[in-house]
């Protein structure tokens, strides 16, 4: 299993470090000057030249990418130039909203996706596979954002059960907190569960052609033990790795999301810091996502190992 | 079927929907195709003809009429300055597809190109493809924002940005069909009567791989509607007066508690594209491919991990 | 055989609906099983055999469309006619089956422990501890070496011998009366076929388990059955105790078989005997006799005109022929 994990890490280093080049050259697509694009245009020369200095844009290309990764390694994103604190710190001051919100929609699209799935590939031609059919284009034809703003005038606005906009922590007591997490979360957990209910669906129909399933039916067990012990747990791999691959995404891509709930997470923080074209923070948090999305990508592989066996006693 | 104790109804209705659902399936997918086609069409000429469908020009302002609920003058209601919602939505539409649609085609082309010589080429595939890897890892608004915030919002760049992010999702089926094609005994003999390379992979590996790339353009065209959508929803998209889809439902939400109708209608707007293109992809898919279904649960199960955007 | 019958197969047809039309996989077949018993079916793959194995327990329900008619009488009770929730009841208890291939009739994801307790629990009301201690005792039974390791291992920890034999301790779980084994040792090593066919004949003899064997190898079903049947396109054509069918067939195509098989001191400068031709699509089956485009004795009658499987004089087996003693004389 050690040998497992390592090789998945081997092949998740190219990966990382593309990711990491095209964040680090983001900022050479600007035309000009990116200090001085920064700063704008009133800005006094010597201001500029200590953005500069310290962005490093005075060393070759190579070294400063070198400098930059040597950096990033340590923990050190570097500075915002805006917020005038550590970006490693700014990122951490915005990720609880941002895990919150990820973890919620994350909890309600598994909890759609994984009756609906099943239900459907067990009854084909059913009710629940009908059903799961229209949600599937429903899910990939309606953002979320646009969900969670019409959620919004019919929740919030129309019937009033629920806030409009804005974030409790938890720590200020659980019923707010879900009271105002709850839009936000159904929104995103609806498209993602939309996807996922498509591959819990995919991967059951494939295992249940397989001879155990079968053996299973041949000792006269019940029917729900059969598809939620036997074939479910089977089907369980392919669908870790798409809420594997979903939740990294969910990080950076509630953005949008939480925008509209003006909720302070890291998509805030990202779109501040894109209007302020504040690149250190784009770029510690852009490169911050990737890690995010390794960091994932390895607990996921860590969960197919407790789920299969023939992983695990490798 | 001998008795009641098992169903010998349900059993029939069971039978008869799959048995149906086979034969029925070519066939609705075809209509789906032609549906979703149509849609578009529709939608295209509707925005094309904005001037003559629209009373009101997009942009002109109107204070006195500010914020006024749908009616027979202005069928969508009116906005914060006066402005008549349906023809903004109509023009909003014309911009969100022809960006979609010029995306798709650039990406399409670019990816193409990348896909095919990937799989052609050993070496370069390794590089090539850990490229795409890398640039298909990052949340696509992710990607797109932060080159948006570099290049400055307008329309040519955001193109360029969402072309760029959306290039490994087509390179990456191009490389997988070309490589089916590549293995083909005819492409064999093509190399042994000495035709040249770009002749084998233009001519004969590249028309194998159309199918699967008008689809997947179709899909790119679909979601990168969606992206621009939330740029420009967040202000990282097409720059502010322009009513782009996004834009409008940015607009509606600063006034979303007296004027659903600023939401609403752009929102559904932004659906029904997106739906047009979904089914005409899905269609085309089931048509071109019948099983393609198969195929890629295949490919699920070896991890894929397909990022669709969550934005 | 005048003892009564465990389970006695009337005319069973079991059809699968497809877009071509609906398909008799099995069609009006009749066998019966006496308490104690080992009984073969032979024939070609896709002749109906393993269909017949999985109708007998109703496997086919929860998959393709499929219908069954006639009556499979278990102890008396047709189980045809069971509700699901009776059928369960029967499924592993009464009956149980073991597959062709052990690899992929075990979840990989369970312990065999698991895999052979979850059996008996399903059956019978007793506690956790005890039924691994009831599934160690099985494995034992089954002659697996250090069970009490064994039951917390992993279908892919063991080979395909130790696979096949874990498959046979949870098909003995609940000590059934009959065990329907699907062509069990094709995909295992010829060794290892032997050793697994010696355990299910052992069984037999000790727990007075009747068997179903279903099969291909002919020479499998003369050493352990006491009676066989021979299938052909969904149909049974010659059914007979296992001495009179080896000694005397009735069916050209049981002789055929018979003569496909080599023998150790044939003359090896004559060609081995197939017999010529394919087995017929089912859903473009011959007129007449199934099996008269292949027949080397075939008439004009026979390809309009079905023979009915019938007793045969002088003797104890049962043919589908018209020529039956033409063969006879011919073989002769």
């Amino acid at each position: 299993m050690p040998i497992f994990i390592l090789r998945r890490l081997l092949a998740l280093i190219p990966v990382v470090l593309v990711m990491s080049i095209v964040v680090f050259l983001i900022i050479y697509l600007i035309p000009g000057d990116p200090a001085r694009v920064m700063l704008g245009d009133g800005a006094d020369e010597s201001t500029i030249q200590e953005l500069r200095e310290q962005m490093g844009l005075d060393y070759p290309l190579v070294e400063q990418y070198g400098r930059w990764m040597w950096h990033a390694i340590q923990g050190d994103l570097g500075r915002s130039f805006f917020l005038q604190q550590p970006v490693s710190t700014a990122i951490a001051e915005h990720l609880a909203p941002t895990l919150s919100l990820a973890i919620l929609a994350q909890f309600i699209a598994v909890l759609i996706a994984i009756p609906l799935g099943v239900r459907a590939a067990v009854n084909r031609g059913g009710i629940a596979d009908k059903v799961l059919n229209a949600y599937s284009l429903l899910g990939i034809s309606v953002p979320g954002f646009l969900l969670s703003l019409f959620f919004v005038l019919i929740f919030a606005v129309k019937l009033r059960w629920l806030p409009v906009s804005g974030y409790v922590p938890l720590q200020d007591g659980l019923g707010t907190f879900l009271r105002y997490m709850f839009l936000p979360s159904l929104s995103i957990g609806i498209v993602m569960s939309s996807l996922t209910a498509r591959i819990v669906k995919a991967s059951m129909l494939e295992v249940l052609n397989e001879g155990f399933v079968k053996t299973a039916w041949s000792k006269g067990l019940h029917p729900n033990k059969i598809i939620y012990k036997h074939v479910f747990r089977n089907a369980l791999i392919p669908v870790l790795t798409v809420i594997g691959g979903s939740f990294g995404t969910l990080v950076a891509g509630a953005a949008v999301i939480e925008s509209i709930f003006n909720i302070p997470g890291l998509g805030q923080m990202l779109v501040h810091a894109v209007e302020r074209r504040d690149y250190a923070v784009i770029q510690g948090m852009v490169l911050f996502i990737a890690i995010v999305y390794v960091a994932v990508n390895l607990i996921v592989d860590l969960m197919y190992a407790i789920v299969d066996p023939r992983i695990r006693l490798q | 079927m001998t008795d009641s104790a098992w169903g010998e109804r349900k059993q029939q209705a069971r039978l008869k929907r799959m048995i149906q659902s086979k034969r029925v399936r070519r066939f609705t997918a075809n209509r789906t195709a032609v549906i979703g086609g149509w849609l578009m069409l529709l939608l295209i000429s509707a925005s094309l003809l904005t001037p003559w469908l629209a009373r009101f020009e997009p942009q002109a302002v109107d204070v006195i009429q500010r914020l006024k609920p749908p009616s027979l003058t202005h069928y969508f209601g009116t906005d914060n300055l006066g402005r008549d919602v349906f023809s903004r939505t109509l023009s909003g539409m014309g911009i969100s597809i022809q960006v979609g649609l010029t995306v798709a085609i650039i990406s399409s082309t670019a990816g193409l190109a990348i896909g095919l010589y990937s799989a052609y080429y050993r070496r370069l595939d390794q590089v090539l493809m850990r490229i795409m890897d890398g640039i298909f890892a990052f949340p696509a608004v992710l990607l797109a924002m932060a080159m948006m915030a570099a290049l400055g919002p307008n329309v040519s760049n955001l193109i360029i940005c969402l072309s760029i992010v959306f290039i490994p999702a087509v390179a990456r089926i191009v490389r997988s069909s070309a490589l089916v094609v590549k293995e083909q005994t005819y492409i064999e003999a093509m190399r042994a009567i000495g035709a040249s390379r770009a002749r084998i992979v233009w001519l004969h590996i590249m028309p194998g791989t159309l199918p699967a790339l008008i689809v997947q353009g179709s899909f790119v065209f679909a979601e990168s509607i969606i992206v621009e959508a939330a740029l420009s929803f967040l202000g990282a998209g097409i720059p502010a007066p322009m009513p782009s889809l996004g834009n409008l439902l940015s607009e509606g939400k600063a006034f979303i508690y007296n004027s659903w109708w600023m939401t609403l209608f752009p929102g559904f707007a932004l659906i029904i594209c997106v739906l047009a293109m979904n089914w005409f992809g899905d269609g085309l898919r089931d048509m071109l491919d019948p099983y393609g279904k198969t195929k890629r649960s295949r490919k699920t199960r070896k991890r894929s991990g397909s990022a669709q955007s969550a934005s | 055989m005048a003892n009564q019958s465990l389970l006695e197969i009337q005319s069973l047809r079991t059809s699968f609906h497809t877009e071509a039309g609906i398909v008799s996989a099995v069609d009006g077949i009749s066998l019966k099983i006496g308490a104690g018993e080992i009984v073969g079916v032979v024939g070609e793959s896709g002749c109906g055999k393993s269909v017949t194995a999985q109708s007998i327990l109703r496997l086919l329900d929860e998959k393709a469309l499929t219908s069954y008619e006639g009556e499979v009488r278990f102890n008396g009770v047709d189980l045809l006619k069971l509700s699901q929730r009776q059928m369960r009841g029967v499924r592993g208890n009464d009956i149980s089956m073991i597959f062709q291939d052990p690899l992929s009739s075990l979840n990989p994801l369970l312990t065999i422990g698991e895999q052979i307790t979850e059996t008996i629990r399903s059956h019978r009301k007793t506690s956790k501890k005890a039924a691994l201690l009831e599934a160690i005792g099985l494995l034992q039974l089954t002659g697996i070496p250090s069970p009490e390791r064994r039951v917390y291992e992993y279908p892919h920890q063991l080979s395909g011998g130790m696979r096949q034999r874990v498959m046979i301790a949870i098909a003995l779980a609940c000590e059934p009366k009959l065990l329907i084994a699907d062509e069990p040792t094709t995909a295992l090593d010829v060794t290892i076929q032997a050793q697994i066919m010696d355990l299910l004949v052992k069984l037999n003899k000790e727990l007075g388990m009747s068997v179903l064997l279903i099969t291909h190898d002919l020479g499998v079903v003369a050493e352990v059955c006491h009676k066989v049947a021979v299938m052909y396109a969904g149909q049974i054509v010659e059914t007979a105790d296992v001495a009179t069918l080896f000694s005397n067939s009735q069916h050209p195509y049981t002789a055929g078989l018979l003569h496909s098989i080599p023998h150790i001191d044939r003359d090896r400068s004559k060609p081995l005997e197939a017999v010529r031709g394919f087995v017929p699509a089912l859903h473009q089956l011959p007129k007449g006799c199934r099996f008269a485009p292949r027949c080397l004795y075939a008439e004009d009658q026979c390809l309009s005109d079905m023979p009915e499987l019938e007793a045969k004089p002088g003797i104890s087996s049962m043919a589908r022929c018209w020529h039956s003693e033409k063969l006879q004389r011919e073989e002769a």
